[in-house]
């Protein structure tokens, strides 16, 4: 092999290594956590650090909205289907919170496994249909997820 | 296949057909956007939960899916344009800069509008926005850069490495739904997959994304014209072409 | 095996990245006003902070580690308009894409010396400036490590719009237009680790993504910088 060529294949071997090591490490990544999102069954099981601001979301459980008359304080609890966590939040509630509803919270968890967020947003899937094809898949006893894949809570 | 590749190399080539092809695509573009836009924002069913303010879908993914695909288009006609030294595809490049620009803003633009009545914020630093947003700044910069220099070869090349380099944001912009768990929604529409929305919303947003192709399709072509004219201006035909009053000789 | 090796062309290509990067440390350290700027600017850019926002104890700890990589990030920004400037100037640059050595190589050498010169001093004072921000003693770690992983990522894509730049009067703001967007990604990751480590979540995802983001940075940017070089020689 003449020089010239073995020099172009050492730094394509440099290159190649290179891509080879991010590869790597991107795969490292994906196997953590890099959110700082936690779902309910996460943090029932403690591992949520405490009182760092984290994200959490779940579906909201129906009928656990408890709203104070007096303040705009609302309690309520999400679930990932497998456990749920109460959250307590101050403030307006974006329009389509709802029980049932997706929902995205920022804040911190207290000592107690409450979550005190100060930021609520409403998560919303990826299915779009007319409210009569809802309501029919709900009567026939299927939910909307069996459209699609269940949503990543 | 390899004439067709030489030929699209010569400017004059492309001056002629797409002067042909250009009134088929605006005409195509008009009829699908009027037809998609009626039809999905005024006989689409309202959406179980969002109500009507999901009928931006019919702007918002037509514009986000244009915004990444200018970007490829332009990163592979600037390697076109390097390795082939290929004139048109480096016209191309200048010329959709812009376009993709508007897009990715629109995209953007009606994302926040949707944003606020669905998620209850303008705007979230969740990883498919900023990632999007950073698609804007590389547009922005490859827009500054062709401004920058002077010389037309030289700033189309400059162009093209920067639009090479920017292309590691667009599978970042693509999968930033899968990846992270972001406030925004993942795709509805997938290739391999069955899409996750009722085929009486789905047909108008195809029609419109169908429409807002034929639409760029038109505007590049308007626009990558008008380059070949400008770069051109010295060569025998572009000056015939003046004499006799722009009409194809 | 080590004569077959000096004697053969790997040899040459060690040779040819060292006697650049001698070259370039050598000019740097004759020049040394121009090493001590960004520094400067980087002590004051975070000192800017208190004073401007709030000196308040708790709110530094918390955007410390942010300010801190925000100014290291602008300052990188103000060295790279001199990275190839001085070559094209004299036309030693034009001699670099002529030599038979390999122009992955030069750039590299070349944004080596640059990390050398202008990140390292950065990331040796990021500790000072991380007491100045009241961050405690884990947060300054991390910060170090980040800053470690971090800044050699912003010279080595810096490179690639110093290079596109290099020949242009308006080089200076059009490089920030132009590699802005691609620092950004570093940033997120960078303060982000800091912040996890706050939290007391583990931080190695987020180490493994600046790695990552080395790795691919350091295998793909000098190709990307070599092309930009050739292409604004052309001019």
């Amino acid at each position: 092999m003449n020089p010239k060529r073995k020099q172009r294949l050492i730094i394509v071997l440099f290159i190649v290594f290179g891509c080879a090591t991010a590869i790597g490490l991107v795969l490292v990544a994906l196997n953590e956590n890099i959110n700082l999102f936690y779902s309910p069954t996460q943090i029932a099981a403690g591992e949520a650090p405490v009182d760092a601001r984290i994200r959490a979301g779940g579906m909201v459980v129906e009928g656990s909205v408890k709203r104070n008359s007096k303040t705009l304080q609302v309690d309520f609890q999400i679930t990932d289907f497998a456990e749920k966590v109460t959250m307590s939040y101050v403030g307006i509630l974006p329009d389509l919170f709802a029980e049932g509803q997706g929902i995205v919270a920022l804040g911190r968890l207290n000592a107690d496994g409450v979550f005190v967020a100060d930021e609520v947003l409403a998560k919303h899937d990826e299915n779009y249909m007319p409210p009569e094809v809802a309501e029919a898949l709900e009567k026939s006893g299927k939910t909307k997820d069996s459209m699609s894949p269940a949503p990543a809570y | 296949m390899w004439s067709f590749f030489h030929k699209l190399g010569s400017p004059r080539w492309f001056y002629d057909i797409g002067g042909k092809w250009l009134p088929w695509f605006a005409l195509a573009a008009g009829i699908l956007l009027v037809t998609g836009a009626v039809w999905g924002l005024l006989y689409a069913p309202a959406d179980y939960l969002q109500g009507n303010s999901y009928r931006i879908i019919f702007v918002h993914v037509p514009a986000a899916f244009l915004a990444q695909s200018i970007f490829m288009m332009m990163a592979v006609s600037g390697a076109v344009g390097l390795i082939w030294k290929m004139k048109l595809a480096d016209m191309f490049l200048k010329a959709v800069a812009p376009v993709g620009a508007s897009f990715t803003f629109l995209a953007l633009f009606t994302g926040a509008v949707w944003g606020k009545p669905t998620w209850g914020t303008w705007w979230v630093w969740d990883a498919r926005l900023t990632s999007m947003l950073i698609l804007l700044f590389l547009y922005f910069g490859v827009m500054a850069l062709q401004a920058a220099i002077e010389d037309a070869n030289v700033a189309a090349k400059a162009c093209a490495v920067l639009a090479l380099v920017g292309l590691v944001n667009i599978p970042i912009i693509k999968y930033s739904v899968d990846w992270w768990n972001t406030l925004h929604q993942p795709a509805s529409l997938k290739l391999t997959e069955k899409p996750t929305m009722h085929p009486d919303m789905l047909i108008p947003l195809l029609i419109m994304i169908v429409g807002f192709y034929c639409f760029f399709a038109a505007i590049s072509i308007m626009r990558t014209r008008n380059e070949i004219l400008e770069r051109e201006k010295r060569t025998a035909w572009v000056k015939a072409l003046v004499q006799t009053g722009g009409r194809n000789a | 095996m080590t004569v077959i090796k000096k004697s053969g062309p790997d040899a040459g290509m060690i040779a040819t990245l060292i006697a650049v990067l001698k070259r370039d440390l050598t000019i740097a350290y004759r020049r040394k006003q121009d090493l001590a700027n960004p520094l400067v600017f980087f002590i004051i850019a975070v000192s800017l902070f208190p004073l401007g926002v709030s000196p308040d104890k708790s709110f530094l700890q918390e955007a410390g580690a942010g300010v801190v990589w925000v100014a290291a990030l602008l300052a990188t920004l103000l060295s790279l308009d001199g990275l190839f400037k001085s070559d094209f100037d004299d036309g030693s640059l034009e001699q670099y894409v002529l030599c038979p050595q390999p122009l992955f190589l030069v750039v590299l050498g070349k944004v080596i010396a640059h990390w050398l010169v202008t990140g390292l001093p950065l990331l040796l004072l990021s500790p000072v400036l991380g007491v100045m921000m009241f961050l405690s003693g884990e947060q300054i770690k991390v910060l170090f490590v980040t800053l470690l992983l971090g800044t050699p990522v912003l010279s080595l894509l810096g490179a690639i719009g110093a290079a596109l730049t290099v020949g242009l009067r308006s080089g200076g703001v059009l490089i920030s237009l132009l590699i802005l967007p691609l620092y950004i990604p570093v940033l997120i990751f960078g303060t982000g680790t800091v912040n996890a480590a706050v939290s007391g979540v583990s931080t190695l995802g987020f180490l493994s993504i600046l790695g990552a983001m080395l790795a691919l940075a350091l295998a793909l940017s000098p190709i990307a910088t070599a092309a930009a070089l050739r292409i604004s020689m052309s001019n």
